[in-house]
């Protein structure tokens, strides 16, 4: 094993070359303050007080960097800003603003350490401190990871008590009424006398003093529009469609594209025949681009229907041709020696403890699988000789100008990415091929803005998936309790392969995504451990809802969920034993509770299932009932426990988790991405169909707050919802399913 | 071609076989109606025609005749809500809100032939729109909601 | 990049667009009474058994269950149309949703509507499931014949009215031009025509009598 594959507590992070060799340069370049990007384009009168605040007289803009993919996450920060500046955000102006190194994302890095999140050690503490430092120097600002409420919780609220007490000092200077004796309401700055100065009226004479830095955040008690249900600002537009998405975007002029890649993702094309589609109604030019073949017309379905016209000969796929040699591949690593990437749990001496006595054994598999949000990707670029703007739904703008950067040969201060709202994303807009396609279409017919947008069918079969992984579980039992837990898990390595993409190099290292989810679980085995091995990466993969958590959490909760039967424990009476971390206990006594847990059996055909699991920081246990009908497996109730710290808007929070939760189930139950002469076969919703209404079942959330820190609610959810579905399925029928999705072995009402 | 939609006449001049989706969107720019797979397995396209749900991706224009077609921009507006728009809000329904439009104009048109639906019926007439956030739960709740309105009024 | 050019694809393309509409137009000639001996009247039976309970036709022809049946290749085995579909005592749909807010009708000269493989098939008239009484889906040869024959079972028809209906009702004439990848039902139209016109002049023999 070389050292690069071992995980130590010095060199377990991402991009561990980078960030080891670069400490000292990092810390005095995390150090350098970036400058406020808003400064450069203020018009006179206008004032930028923060990265995340504009004033002029005509209102307040709010800038909310962390994209909103549906989870709420413009109205979320929004009401961060709002809660200290004082003021009603559905009367600001709030826009994602430009892309900029100032809103880098710097908790995001923070769970990728080799400390488990419930870990709250002095060094563990100060590795994700430290873990700021890499997302601040290579300006990552992206959203994922769960991290938008965690990263902007102090950091919004201070830039708006940062603008309320410069606002305050203009007013004191104009006033002659000294600054403590200001109030702030509503968007003014109120007088002891009952007169008002608003903020619009304030701005010009703030932007030209020194910014007041030496505030207080208001303590939860005195919040005004944090903690309690909201009405999230985006919703009179999603509800009267009004919203405009990228998709929806006009712009003068504009043409309309349509791309046919190669569907074995990343090969090239040997030879295509556009004779038909040239001379199609509506049909402006072909052209060939990387890896395929793209039509510009003046109508989307004009284009698209060209574009299904070519006859196009592909260069054979640079992987495996199909699901069955790419899991050979996977399944051929697993407990590989030379294949092992990390082992990042080793408790107690598990090879003693299963050299004899009844060894309990099973593998475990998920499949591939496509992030399918409901809009397909799509992108408006225009591209002069001076500049290149593109309108995309994106969660990596600065990436995405850093490549339009290097395409275009302009320089960043002329490349302009407006993020657009986006219809769903569940990280396939961490991606950005449909972007770069269409700059390279805008720059074949430079002046005209070009608005491409990929068919259903291009949009599944060039996705970056979620991982396929296998897993070999064995353990043993003895006096009712479980006694070792030994899980080894094959996958491809995600995370250096997506960074590769999106610097431009490659990073070496292990990669604690094979592993994330299972090795990192507030359990305490006797004999416990968890080895990561890494498959070659083969068919494109990404960042799905959870990363690795999402199979992660099957593996480990199934295989602890076999061994606490095999012991003849009660499952959950046997979590909340094994569990070390008070927070998890809490919340596993939680969903005991509201779920009337007395037992997996609930008479014939019925059962429940409990499942745990921590991910993102936040423990997430999930107790499933169902009923085995004729027509199949019917999922009756669901009840969810969590616990994030601090519930900033219960509402949110609950759709939040109803969404998980139903992402996690519904494509457990009918899911797969498989492959076909290197092509993915689902191309369409027919064949991924997830939960239809009928199926979804009454949830019923509960959210504690006990955690020390504040938590994302936009993954956690996921993880635990296949096990505890499929443990609930075990219950009622007595068939473990050890393989997703559930529907091959069983079926569904 | 003559069309109307949302009481509005359009001409325009385009392929019988293109989709009504692709006319209202591109050639109209009547853009709440979405697309979302083009094969009537989302319903994120769904329009009324004749006051009946239809996935616009799958009625070609030429095939629609003399019917009048009403989009989510013709059912209510910000300023003057449609019921169902009305509960939808009040629920929190929506999340990224891209199959919303659909959902909407699928849950009018099962009120507006049944204002009293079971809880099966909601499960029937509502299970061919896709939402792949997870608004399921609260889609049911707005659609009795609504219905309860209806009733009492 | 090489262009290769290859225009004989787009006239195979015509050409069997050509040869489906020709396919719809049905000549109604009954065999002379007496021809058609019991045993060939028999066979003809069990060719037409093969169309009504193949899927294009039996999919649609549920019975007292409202739910249409799905198959095909993406789909294994056959099951229950996706989405929860129930068409109702109506059998369009009525009481939840419309057959006909997915299965739109196409103009009657269109005939490249279902190229697409998934998509809801369109035919010039309204969608719909088939009665209640003519119940083909998982039943036998023998229970389907009894049906067909029988006028209190079968729309009060006799053989020479269900060849026109056959004829007339346009749904019907899509289970052999499916379109899309789907399996056509065997036989063609008119063979089944045939068929069902020489099964009345044996007398609609069926295999258990």
């Amino acid at each position: 094993m070389g050292r690069l594959r071992t995980i130590t507590r010095r060199t377990f992070l991402i991009g561990s070359v980078a960030i080891v060799g670069g400490v000292a340069f990092g810390t005095y370049m995390a150090k350098r303050p970036i400058k406020n990007p808003l400064l450069a384009d203020l018009e006179e009168d206008e004032a930028a007080i923060t990265p995340y605040i504009k004033i002029d007289a005509s209102g307040i803009t709010l800038i909310t960097p962390r994209a909103d993919k549906g989870q709420g996450a413009y109205n979320m920060q929004a009401r961060l800003i709002a809660e200290e500046l004082d003021i009603d955000p559905v009367t600001a102006n709030i826009t994602p603003g430009l892309p900029g190194p100032a809103y880098y994302n710097g908790t995001v890095l923070e769970e990728s350490i080799p400390f488990p999140a419930y870990d709250h050690s002095a060094m563990a503490e100060n590795i994700r401190k430290f873990m700021h430092v890499p997302a601040k120097l290579f300006a990552m600002q992206i959203t994922g990871g769960s991290s938008t409420v965690p990263d902007g919780f102090v950091k919004l609220r201070m830039a708006g008590a940062i603008a309320r007490e410069t606002l305050k000092k203009a007013a004191a200077q104009r006033s002659g009424v000294a600054r403590d004796l200001l109030k702030t309401e509503d968007g003014s700055v109120v007088l002891p006398d009952g007169s008002r100065l608003a903020y619009t009226e304030l701005a010009a004479a703030a932007a030209k003093i020194e910014p007041v830095t030496d505030v207080q955040l208001r303590p939860s008690s005195e919040w005004k529009h944090l903690g309690k249900p909201t009405e999230r600002i985006d919703m009179p537009a999603k509800c009267t469609g009004t919203e405009k998405y990228g998709i929806d975007l006009r712009i003068d002029g504009m043409a309309h594209a349509a791309v046919r890649a190669n569907p074995g993702v990343g090969a090239g094309v040997e030879s295509f025949d556009a004779n038909e589609a040239e001379s199609m109604r509506g049909v402006q030019q072909v052209l060939a681009i990387k890896n395929g073949v793209a039509v510009i017309a003046d109508n989307t379905w004009r284009a698209w229907r060209a574009a299904d016209a070519i006859d196009i000969k592909w260069a054979v796929g640079p992987y495996p041709a199909s699901t069955a040699e790419i899991f050979n591949e996977i399944e051929n690593v697993v407990d590989v020696e030379a294949h092992r990437d990390h082992r990042q749990r080793d408790e107690g001496d598990v090879d003693e403890a299963l050299e004899d006595g009844e060894i309990f054994e099973a593998t475990y598999k998920v499949p591939y699988l496509a992030h399918a949000p409901m809009e397909p990707m799509n992108a408006i670029v225009l591209v002069t000789d001076d500049k290149c703007e593109i309108w995309t739904g994106t969660q990596i703008p600065l990436f995405v100008r850093d490549h339009a950067v290097k395409m275009t040969g302009l320089d960043a201060e002329n490349v302009f990415v407006y993020v657009q709202p986006m219809g769903g994303s569940f990280g396939h807009k961490l991606e950005n091929t449909h972007v770069l396609q269409a700059i390279e279409i805008a720059m074949a017919v430079k002046g005209t803005a070009v608005k491409l947008v990929w068919s259903r069918e291009e949009d599944m079969t060039h996705d970056y998936l979620r991982p396929g992984a296998v897993a070999k579980g064995r353990g043993k039992v003895a006096d009712g309790k479980v006694e070792t837990f030994d899980l080894s898990v094959g996958q491809s390595a995600l995370l250096p392969d997506w960074f590769g993409r999106l610097m431009g190099t490659g990073i070496p290292g292990p990669d604690a995504t094979i592993t994330t989810g299972s090795w990192d679980q507030p359990f305490d085995i006797p004999n416990y451990r968890v080895t990561g091995y890494r498959a070659p990466v083969m068919v494109p993969i990404s960042s799905w809802r959870s990363v690795g958590a999402s199979g992660n959490g099957f593996f480990h909760d199934s295989l602890l969920d076999e061994l606490i039967l095999k012991a003849g424990a009660d499952p959950l009476a046997e979590r909340i034993r094994l569990c070390l971390d008070d927070t998890s206990i809490k919340v596993l006594e939680k969903v005991g509770e509201i779920s009337g847990w007395d037992g997996s059996s609930m008479g014939e055909n019925r059962g429940r299932g409990v499942a745990f699991c921590m991910s993102f920081g936040v423990p997430t246990a999930i107790v499933s009932e169902v009923t085995r009908t004729e027509a199949g497996i019917r999922i009756d109730k669901v009840y969810v426990a969590v616990d994030v710290g601090e519930v900033l808007d219960p509402v949110n929070l609950e759709a939040q988790v109803f969404g998980g939760v139903i992402f996690g189930m519904a494509h457990a139950m009918n899911c797969e991405t498989t492959f076909e002469n290197h092509a993915a076969q689902q191309n369409n919703y027919h064949a991924f169909e997830g939960m239809r209404l009928y199926q979804v079942p009454e949830i019923e959330v509960v959210a504690l707050s006990n955690a020390k820190k504040i938590r994302g609610i936009g993954e956690p959810g996921v993880p635990p919802a296949a096990p505890s579905l499929g443990n609930a399925i075990y219950a009622a029928t007595g068939q473990r399913i050890r393989e997703l999705p559930f529907n091959k072995q069983i079926d569904f009402v | 071609m003559e069309i109307t939609v949302n009481d509005e006449s359009y001409t325009v001049d385009v392929e019988p076989e293109m989709p009504l989706l692709w006319v209202l969107r591109d050639e109209l720019g009547i853009t709440g109606p979405k697309y979302g797979c083009g094969i009537a397995q989302c319903g994120a396209c769904t329009v009324h025609v004749n006051g009946y749900a239809v996935r616009s991706c799958q009625l070609a224009i030429g095939d629609l005749g003399d019917s009048k077609v009403s989009t989510i921009e013709g059912l209510g507006s910000p300023e003057s809500l449609h019921i169902i728009q009305k509960t939808w809000i009040e629920h929190q329904v929506a999340q990224c809100g891209y199959c919303q439009s659909g959902q909407m104009m699928q849950a009018a048109s099962l009120l507006s032939t049944n204002p009293d639906p079971s809880d099966d019926q909601i499960d029937a007439a509502m299970s061919g729109n896709l939402c792949r956030c997870g608004t399921y739960p609260r889609i049911r709740s707005a659609i009795k909601a609504a219905a309860k309105k209806i009733q009492g009024s | 990049m090489r262009y290769l050019r290859a225009t004989f694809v787009f006239s195979v393309l015509m050409l069997s667009v050509a040869v489906m509409a020709a396919n719809d137009k049905v000549e109604i000639n009954p065999p002379l009474q007496g021809s058609v001996s019991p045993s060939q009247g028999l066979e003809a039976w069990s060719r037409i058994f093969e169309v009504a309970s193949h899927p294009r036709c039996a999919n649609c022809h549920t019975g007292p269950s409202d739910r249409p049946m799905w198959s095909g290749p993406s789909y294994g085995k056959t099951r229950v149309h996706g989405m929860n579909i129930q068409a109702g005592d109506s059998r369009i749909g009525a009481e939840t949703i419309l057959c006909s807010t997915c299965h739109t009708s196409k103009r009657e000269d269109w005939d490249n509507a279902n190229a697409s493989n998934h998509a809801a098939p369109r035919v010039a008239m309204s969608w719909s499931l088939a009665p209640i009484n003519a119940h083909w889906f998982g039943r036998t040869s023998q229970q389907i014949c009894e049906q067909l024959r029988n006028p209190e079972t079968n729309g009060n028809r006799d053989t020479l009215k269900l060849a026109e209906h056959l004829n007339h009702d346009l749904i019907l004439h899509w289970a052999w031009t499916p379109g899309g990848n789907r399996e056509p039902a065997p036989y063609s139209l008119q063979e089944h025509v045939n068929d069902i016109l020489a099964w009345g002049v044996a007398g609609t023999p069926c295999p258990d009598d």
